[in-house]
């Protein structure tokens, strides 16, 4: 067991409370830059309505047997009919990545939340590096496993040193992922929105509607129409007999 | 959707408002939120804010939505000039935009001037044909004006962008059942039961226009439909009882002389005319006489 190393206060004054603060400005100023370069984005009408078609595809799919087989046969022909079917897109005519990054207003768009997200991040990570690296800044006060060690002791490479000491690289990481809950006192509950949340965002990118609308006439096609309402009324006997008694 | 809690909520502050006790522009932001209809008491507590400086000033941004809210309430009321009001304050504060233009609109159709009101609605979907809220405005002007075909083709347009809004099927529905086009009605019933299955009323409304268009076809699957009814309400929907007496009745009435239909329906309507008459036994004794001759007349 390695002796107890002491943290020197200046480390305190000059290296973890200034990490912090430093941490909690930039998440306040990225908060506001954001919302000035936020742009009104206009719904697209051909979106909304395969939205509202896929709503109205599932809808059929999964009541299907509570409407007549020539009710059902008629909407699915609707749906699925190989030349102007609601669900069918003709090959060829799906949007690709490159139509989308072709349009200028899209582009822009995506550049911006780029824009928002990486240059504060590589900028203050770049600050932190040059400041504060190799410190040992903070211990926390229970035990860890050595399993620890690659997040909270990153930027030192020494095995001996206990888990519990944070390094100071591992304590902006810590920052930058858990100060959500200190923003959402700050900026009100809606205007939070943490890193992670920024990176999801990120994956939605160059989300497909025809692949979607694709899938529910697969699913539609396959559906095995069963009428249930004669069995309803043997159901609704048993109800009635029961009333009447 | 309102759910119970929301209702228990909105009762709670309604009585705290209406009897002084303050809140009401939780109130009003509650009735916002839900989007119900309580037009007269919304216009009667939001003047009471707007009217007080002190209260308004408290409100700093969101007095403008209660001045559109009011508005919409005082048109409601048919309190025009309360109405004018608000939205030339509106007006001042933002001119050229969408939202009171929309408002403006509505405040011609209140005024009852349809063609100026019609203009500017068209004027608004040519700048943004997506808005929902002045689709539905016009097909409720259409409707006003007694021009249901015009409202139907306003709706159906509507439709055929958001076609997943169940409130405008109905709509439609009944647009089509006054119109007497009774096999575009059933469609937009089946639309009703395919967005949301357990609604007994929707089977009920299905089978009404089922039974209306007649032929043995459909007089069975309406019997189905008022049997559906039965189940999904627990046999409590009288409507629906007489439904399944009259379907079987007009059945046989079409089927006689051909083979006869399964015995188990016949059982069906022997047990609703039952429960018909347990019913009536408990609730409305004087009017048992006119249910037995009845049931008589359709030989059952």
């Amino acid at each position: 067991m390695a002796e107890d190393l002491v943290l020197d206060t200046a480390i305190r004054n000059w290296v973890l409370v200034p990490l912090s603060v430093v941490m909690v400005l930039i998440g306040i100023l990225r908060y506001f830059v954001s919302k000035l370069m936020r742009t009104f984005q206009t719904p697209d009408g051909k979106i909304i309505k395969e939205g509202q078609v896929i709503i109205r595809a599932k809808n059929l799919r999964a009541a299907a047997n509570f409407i007549p087989a020539k009710s059902f046969r008629a909407r699915r022909t609707y749906y699925n009919n190989e030349e102007n079917g609601l669900l069918h897109v003709p090959k060829g005519q799906a949007p690709n990545q490159a139509q989308m990054f072709s349009d200028p207003n899209m582009a822009m768009d995506m550049m911006k939340k780029n824009l928002s997200m990486i240059i504060p991040q590589t900028l203050t990570f770049a600050f932190v590096n040059f400041f504060f690296s190799g410190f040992v800044a903070a211990k926390i006060p229970f035990p860890l496993t050595q399993r620890f060690r690659s997040m909270l002791q990153n930027g030192i490479d020494l095995s001996t040193v206990d888990v519990s000491y944070v390094s100071s690289r591992s304590w902006y990481f810590l920052n930058l992922f858990g100060l959500r809950g200190l923003f959402s006192l700050i900026l009100g509950e809606d205007n939070a929105m943490d890193d992670t949340q920024r990176m999801m965002q990120m994956g939605g990118f160059g989300f497909d509607p025809s692949k979607s609308l694709g899938a529910e006439k697969d699913g539609l096609d396959i559906v095995q129409h069963d009428w249930v309402l004669p069995k309803f009324e043997q159901r609704a006997e048993a109800v009635l007999r029961k009333l009447a008694k | 959707m309102v759910t119970k809690l929301d209702e228990a909520e909105l009762k709670r502050l309604e009585s705290q408002v209406e009897h002084g006790g303050g809140g009401a522009w939780e109130y009003l932001t509650l009735v916002r939120k839900l989007k119900i209809r309580r037009s007269d008491k919304v216009l009667k507590h939001g003047l009471s804010i707007l009217n007080d400086s002190k209260k308004r000033s408290t409100l700093a941004d969101e007095e403008w939505t209660l001045y559109e809210q009011v508005a919409i309430a005082a048109m409601d009321c048919n309190s025009i000039e309360i109405a004018e009001d608000c939205i030339s304050v509106l007006s001042k504060k933002f001119p050229e935009s969408k939202r009171v233009g929309r408002l403006d609109a509505m405040l011609l159709e209140a005024k009852g001037s349809f063609e100026e009101a019609e203009i500017a609605y068209s004027s608004l979907l040519e700048d943004n044909q997506l808005d929902q809220v002045v689709h539905k405005r016009r097909v409720a002007m259409a409707k006003a004006q007694g021009d249901l075909h015009k409202a139907v083709g306003c709706l159906s347009r509507y439709l055929k962008l958001y076609m997943a809004d169940n409130d405008a099927w109905r709509e439609l529905a009944e647009l089509y059942i006054s119109l007497q086009m009774y096999k575009q009605a059933a469609f937009c019933y089946e639309e009703l039961i395919l967005a949301q299955p357990s609604v007994s009323l929707y089977h009920l409304a299905y089978a009404d226009v089922l039974y209306t268009l007649g032929g043995l076809e459909n007089l069975q699957t309406a019997r189905k439909y008022y049997a559906s009814t039965i189940d999904l309400s627990g046999g409590k929907n009288t409507r629906a009882l007489y439904g399944v007496c009259l379907c079987t009745a007009a059945i046989n009435q079409l089927a006689k002389g051909r083979n006869k239909e399964d015995k188990e329906s016949v059982d069906l309507q022997s047990l609703a005319a039952a429960v018909l008459e347990k019913d009536y036994k408990y609730r409305a004794p004087s009017k048992l006489p006119l249910l037995t001759t009845t049931l008589k007349n359709l030989k059952l």
